[in-house]
C-alpha cells in the first residue's frame, strides 16, 4: 500500500494530515506510533476509507482507494476499530458470519467457502468453542477477538488494526498481540496497526511510522527508528533505550521534558 | 426454538381474531354461516359483513403491520430504540400533507396516498437535515423529531378547525378510525403496503449490519448511505400509507418492535416478519375491542394505542434500554 501527498482535515478544522507519503510493506507488521491528537488514527482511518481525503492518492495494488467499490474493498482489506458497538445478543458465530457478506449477494446462500472461512476464522482466533456465546458474554479480550475473526473471515491480505489493546488488560494485551503476530507469520497478513504503547510497537513491528502533527518523522525498523532523541521530539519525554537478552530493546521513559 | 413458537403463536392468535372479529359486532354470523356465505354468497348478513366489516378488518392488520415494520426500520437506521413514526413527526408529516391537499385541492383526493408519502418524506428528511451532522445522537435525534411532529400535528389540527367540506372527506386520516373503510382502501393498502413490507423483508441484512457502527458496516462492503435512504424510504412508504387510509396511530412502531425484540432477538431477518404479525394482531386487537365493548359506540383504535402506549414509553425511558453492547 502506497500513500502519495497525503492531505486531510475535517470541516471547520485545522489539518490534520498534511502532505503525507509512504509506503506500507506487504507481508510485514508496520505500526504507526505518535502522540494523541498527532493523526495516527486518521491516517489508518484514511487508508481504511472511513472517511476521503481532500488531496493526495492512497494506492492498494496499485489502485486509487477511491475509485475501488465498497464490496470489493471489503474484500482487499479488513479492519478491526478500537471499540465496537453490536446489538446485545449478537452470537459470536453471527458476527463473524457478517465476515463474508463482501463474498455474497443479497439472496445468496451461504456456500461451504464461507463456512470454511468461518471456521478457519474462529480456530485462528480460538473462539470455536465460545461461537455460540453473546458478545456481552464474553470477556474484554475474548470480544476483541471476536472482531478480528469477523475480519479474518472477510479472507482479505491486509488486516488494520486501531489500537486494538486500549482498552484490555496486560494478559489479553500479549495474547491479542501474540495472535496478531502469528497472523502475520504463519498465514503472511499484511498488518498495519495503531498502538499507543511504544515498547509493544518494537517488539511487535517489522517497520514502526512515527507520526507527528500530520507528517511522518520517522520511519522502518524499530532499531534503527527508535532513539532517545526521538523520544524528545516526538513525545516531549526524555527516555533511555536498553536492551535486554530476553526482552529485546525496550524504552524507558524518564521525565517530561519540560 | 423458543422463536419458532412465538411465531406460531402469533401467527395462531391473528388468525383466530381475525375470525372472531369478522363474525362479531352489530350483525352477528356463526361460522360455518360466514364461511358459505363469503364463499357461495346468499346471505344478506354475510354480504354486508363482506362489504363493510372485512375491509376494515384488513386495513386494520395491514395499518398494524405496516407500522410496526416501519418502527423496526426506522430504529434500525437511526440506531434509536425511540424512533418511531408517529414520535418523530413522519405520521403527522404525512397526515398533514394528505389534509392540506385535500383541503386545497379536492380533485386530488384520489392521490391522497401518494401525497402522504411525500408528507412522510419531508418529515423525514428535517429529521435528517437536523440531526446528520451531530451524527444522529439518540437523544438530539429523539427531541427535533419531538419538535418536527408538534409542528406537523399543530398544522394538522389547524386544518381541522377550519371545517370545510375537505375536513369531513379526510377527518378518518387524523383522527384515525377504521370504520367506513372500503375495499377500495384495501386496494390501495393492499398495492403499497404489501409492496413496502415485502421490500422490508429483504433489508435484513442492511439492517443488521446497520446496528454495528457506521464505519464496521462499510469496511464490510456495506455502501451506507444508500442503504439508509433505502431502509428510510421503505419506513417512511408504510407509514404514510398506513397513515394515509388507517389514520394517525402512535406508539405502534414503539411497541411492537421493542416487544418483539424481547421475544425473537434482534436479528433482522426474524424481527421484521415477527413485528409485521404482531403488528397485525396488536391493531386489530385494539379495533376489535373498541369497536365491541360499548357498542353501539365506537372507540378508535389509535385512542386504545394511545392509553396502552404513554404509560409504556414511560416505562422504557425509566428502563433506559439499551439495545447496544460494547
Amino acid at each position: 500500500m502506497q500513500i502519495k501527498e497525503l492531505s486531510f482535515q475535517y470541516k471547520n478544522s485545522p489539518p490534520i494530515i498534511k502532505g503525507m507519503s509512504t509506503q506500507f510493506a506487504e507481508g510485514k507488521i508496520t505500526t504507526i506510533i505518535g502522540p494523541n491528537g498527532s493523526g495516527k488514527s486518521t491516517l489508518l482511518g484514511l487508508m481504511a476509507r472511513n472517511f476521503a481525503p481532500n488531496s493526495g492518492q492512497i494506492l492498494i495494488d496499485g489502485r486509487e482507494l477511491q475509485t475501488i467499490k465498497t464490496k470489493e474493498l471489503a474484500r482487499l482489506l479488513a479492519v478491526v476499530h478500537q471499540q465496537n458497538e453490536a446489538p446485545y445478543d449478537l452470537t459470536v458465530e453471527r458476527l463473524v458470519s457478517y465476515g463474508r457478506l463482501p463474498y455474497r449477494h443479497m439472496f445468496s446462500q451461504e456456500r461451504d467457502e464461507d463456512r470454511e472461512a468461518i471456521e478457519w476464522a474462529l480456530a485462528c482466533t480460538k473462539l470455536v468453542e465460545y461461537r455460540d456465546r453473546r458478545l456481552n458474554e464474553l470477556s474484554g479480550g475474548q470480544k476483541q477477538r471476536a472482531w478480528i475473526a469477523m475480519a479474518l473471515a472477510q479472507k482479505t491480505t491486509v488486516l488494520f488494526l486501531d489500537e486494538p489493546t486500549t482498552f484490555l488488560d496486560i494478559y489479553y494485551q500479549i495474547e491479542l498481540l501474540d495472535l496478531v503476530k502469528e497472523l502475520n507469520e504463519q498465514h503472511g497478513l499484511t498488518i498495519v496497526m495503531v498502538l499507543h504503547d511504544v515498547n509493544q510497537a518494537v517488539r511487535y513491528s517489522d517497520e514502526l511510522k512515527v507520526v507527528k502533527d500530520g507528517q511522518i518523522i520517522a520511519e522502518g525498523a524499530p532499531e534503527t527508528v527508535m532513539t532517545s532523541e526521538l523520544m524528545k521530539t516526538v513525545y516531549d519525554v526524555q527516555a533511555v533505550i536498553r536492551k535486554d537478552e530476553q526482552a529485546g530493546m525496550y524504552i524507558v521513559p524518564i521525565a517530561t521534558n519540560a | 426454538m423458543k422463536k419458532l413458537i412465538c411465531f406460531l403463536v402469533v401467527a395462531v392468535l391473528l388468525v383466530v381474531l381475525a375470525l372472531y372479529s369478522i363474525a362479531t359486532g352489530s350483525i352477528k354470523v356463526g361460522f360455518g354461516e360466514l364461511v358459505s356465505g363469503l364463499l357461495f354468497g346468499g346471505n344478506d348478513n354475510v354480504e354486508v359483513i363482506r362489504d363493510m366489516r372485512l375491509p376494515r378488518i384488513i386495513v386494520a392488520m395491514l395499518s398494524g403491520a405496516a407500522l410496526a415494520v416501519s418502527g423496526v426500520l426506522l430504529q434500525a437506521v437511526m440506531r434509536n430504540p425511540l424512533a418511531d413514526a408517529g414520535v418523530i413527526g413522519i405520521s403527522a408529516g404525512a397526515g398533514f400533507v394528505s389534509v392540506f391537499v385535500a383541503t386545497v385541492w379536492p380533485v386530488l383526493i384520489f392521490w391522497m396516498p401518494l401525497f402522504s408519502v411525500l408528507g412522510g418524506l419531508f418529515a423525514c428528511f428535517l429529521v435528517y437535515a437536523f440531526t446528520w451532522k451531530q451524527g444522529l445522537r439518540p437523544l438530539h435525534l429523539i427531541l427535533v423529531g419531538v419538535a418536527i411532529n408538534a409542528m406537523f400535528s399543530g398544522l394538522n389540527q389547524l386544518f381541522n378547525y377550519r371545517g370545510s367540506y375537505a375536513v369531513t372527506q379526510v377527518n378518518q386520516a387524523v383522527s384515525s378510525i377504521f370504520t367506513m373503510k372500503t375495499w377500495n382502501d384495501v386496494d390501495i393498502m393492499m398495492t403499497y403496503g404489501l409492496i413496502g413490507l415485502v421490500a422490508a423483508l429483504f433489508l435484513g441484512t442492511w439492517c443488521n449490519l446497520l446496528a454495528l457502527q457506521d464505519r464496521t458496516a462499510g469496511n464490510l462492503g456495506l455502501n451506507v448511505l444508500r442503504a439508509r435512504l433505502v431502509i428510510s424510504f421503505v419506513a417512511v412508504l408504510l407509514a404514510s400509507v398506513a397513515t394515509a387510509i388507517g389514520g394517525l396511530i402512535a406508539f405502534v412502531g414503539l411497541l411492537v418492535p421493542h416487544i418483539a425484540r424481547q421475544l425473537v432477538g434482534t436479528n433482522h431477518w426474524l424481527l421484521i416478519p415477527f413485528s409485521a404479525l404482531l403488528g397485525s394482531l396488536l391493531i386489530l386487537l385494539a379495533d376489535t375491542v373498541g369497536r365491541t365493548i360499548i357498542a353501539p359506540i365506537e372507540i378508535p383504535a389509535s385512542v386504545i394505542m394511545m392509553i396502552i402506549g404513554g404509560p409504556f414509553l414511560i416505562f422504557m425511558l425509566l428502563r433506559g434500554e439499551r439495545l447496544y453492547a460494547n
